[in-house]
């Protein structure tokens, strides 16, 4: 079963809630930054740049395209684990079950952490003015 | 023009979210080529070229962006005006350059909305006295950010907030179920961007604010100002900021000027008949909210 067909076929993964910003201006320079949901947060990096942000306590799995091909990610029971990784040692993999810190797998350039730091009570998503 | 866009979407797929963004980004891009006031080749300058000689057939945006900025012409009793441009064109704010009294009258005589004949039927557009100007600067973004938005749906994306400079529409809720939280900038004299007066929790709602400090110049102690009324060709005096919450952007970045020209006393009346919400900062730094949103607005810090 492709990746994407589990991902559209588990239940769990459609409960998850993929956030992504978009940041560009119209004068050509672009970026990207990633907006934070409630919670604690599993921040998902590709190349230095935010592409997904997921609540650490909801249930799924997601995968980023990185130079080698697909890393998958899967967050389970508030740990998050790097399921799959198309690197040749897998150091990222047998890293296992995370509930604290990050997971890096550097061949790919992904960077996985748990952001407990930040809550968006407050968070302002856009100002006026 | 150098406008900051930011799009936020929520989307179960990276890839959905990827293309809706970009999708919607370059729908920006193209109405932002079409209304440039300084772009020869944009479609706003071929209306220009061809004022008090012929109508101009336009592209359905630039057609729709007029016949609404002509509305709110006639719902702010012509204090937001799309043909200030012979006027607004006087004023460098770079340069801090103010232009004379007798050259203000002189073009003050060019700007009238009621000159801009809209023709939806034949998709042409005719300013109607050589030597007028449109300048689409006080509605192209709110517009822009209301076709974003409706691009982002029909890709099949539920919730999300685009932002054109501070021209803001929101839709459905973030993932945490609640909506999209904006910050309105302090107006204070001497504030900086990050600034937060109050904060606002907005869904399928659109905000735009209008301030005096967004361009501006200072000269013999009195700050110049890029709101000009169309009445007396001088920046209004009024306001500090206006902010504006309708469902459409194209309004909320229009009525956000009109209000602010007309000052807070007639602006909460236009305001109040449009039905629209909106907070207005006055010159003092008295805030006045409309009833609608009372209690929903909070301040972070005591206006004034």
């Amino acid at each position: 079963m492709s990746l994407r067909k589990l991902l559209h076929s588990t239940t769990i993964a459609d409960k998850v809630l993929f956030s992504l910003l978009l940041l560009l201006s119209l004068s050509g320079i672009f970026l990207i930054k990633a907006f934070v949901p409630e919670g604690h947060t599993v921040v998902i990096e590709l190349d230095n740049k935010p592409v997904y942000l997921l609540p650490l306590d909801k249930d799924g799995i997601v995968s980023v395209d990185g130079p080698l091909g697909k890393t998958t990610v899967e967050i389970k029971d508030n740990s998050v684990r790097i399921q799959d990784s198309p690197c040749r040692n897998k150091l990222c993999v047998r890293q296992g079950w995370i509930k604290t810190g990050a997971l890096v797998c550097l061949p790919n350039r992904v960077v996985v952490t748990i952001d407990r730091g930040r809550e968006t009570g407050n968070t302002i998503d856009a100002v006026t003015g | 023009m150098d406008t900051l866009v930011t799009i936020t979407v929520v989307s179960r797929s990276q890839e959905k979210a990827d293309r809706a963004m970009n999708t919607a980004f370059s729908e920006i891009e193209q109405i932002a080529k079409l209304s440039d006031f300084y772009s020869p080749e944009s479609e706003i300058s071929m209306i220009n070229r061809k004022s008090g000689i012929s109508g101009v057939t336009v592209s359905p945006d630039v057609l729709e962006m007029l016949s609404k900025a002509r509305y709110v012409s006639e719902n702010t009793g012509g204090a937001f005006d799309i043909t200030i441009g012979p006027v607004m064109s006087l004023y460098d704010f770079h340069k801090g350059i103010k232009p004379d009294a007798s050259k203000i009258r002189e073009n003050l005589h060019f700007v009238n909305y009621r000159n801009l004949s809209v023709d939806r039927n034949n998709s042409t557009v005719f300013l109607k006295e050589k030597g007028m100007l449109v300048d689409p600067g006080g509605i192209t973004k709110g517009y822009a950010a209301d076709k974003a938005v409706e691009i982002l749906k029909q890709q099949g994306i539920h919730a999300g907030l685009v932002a054109v400079a501070g021209d803001i529409k929101a839709f459905g809720l973030k993932p945490d179920g609640k909506p999209w939280t904006i910050g309105i900038r302090n107006p204070a004299p001497g504030n900086s961007e990050d600034d937060i007066i109050a904060t606002i929790g907005l869904s399928d709602m659109a905000i735009s604010t209008s301030g005096d400090y967004e361009r501006f110049f200072i000269l013999d102690g009195k700050k110049y100002h890029h709101l000009i009324d169309p009445k007396t060709g001088y920046p209004a005096s009024g306001c500090r900021s206006v902010s504006v919450i309708a469902k459409k952007g194209v309004f909320t970045d229009s009525f956000a000027t009109g209000v602010f020209i007309l000052g807070p006393e007639k602006g909460m009346k236009v305001l109040d008949k449009m039905g629209f919400e909106g907070v207005i900062i006055d010159s003092t730094g008295k805030a006045q909210i409309t009833p609608g949103i009372r209690g929903k607005v909070e301040f972070k810090k005591t206006p004034a």
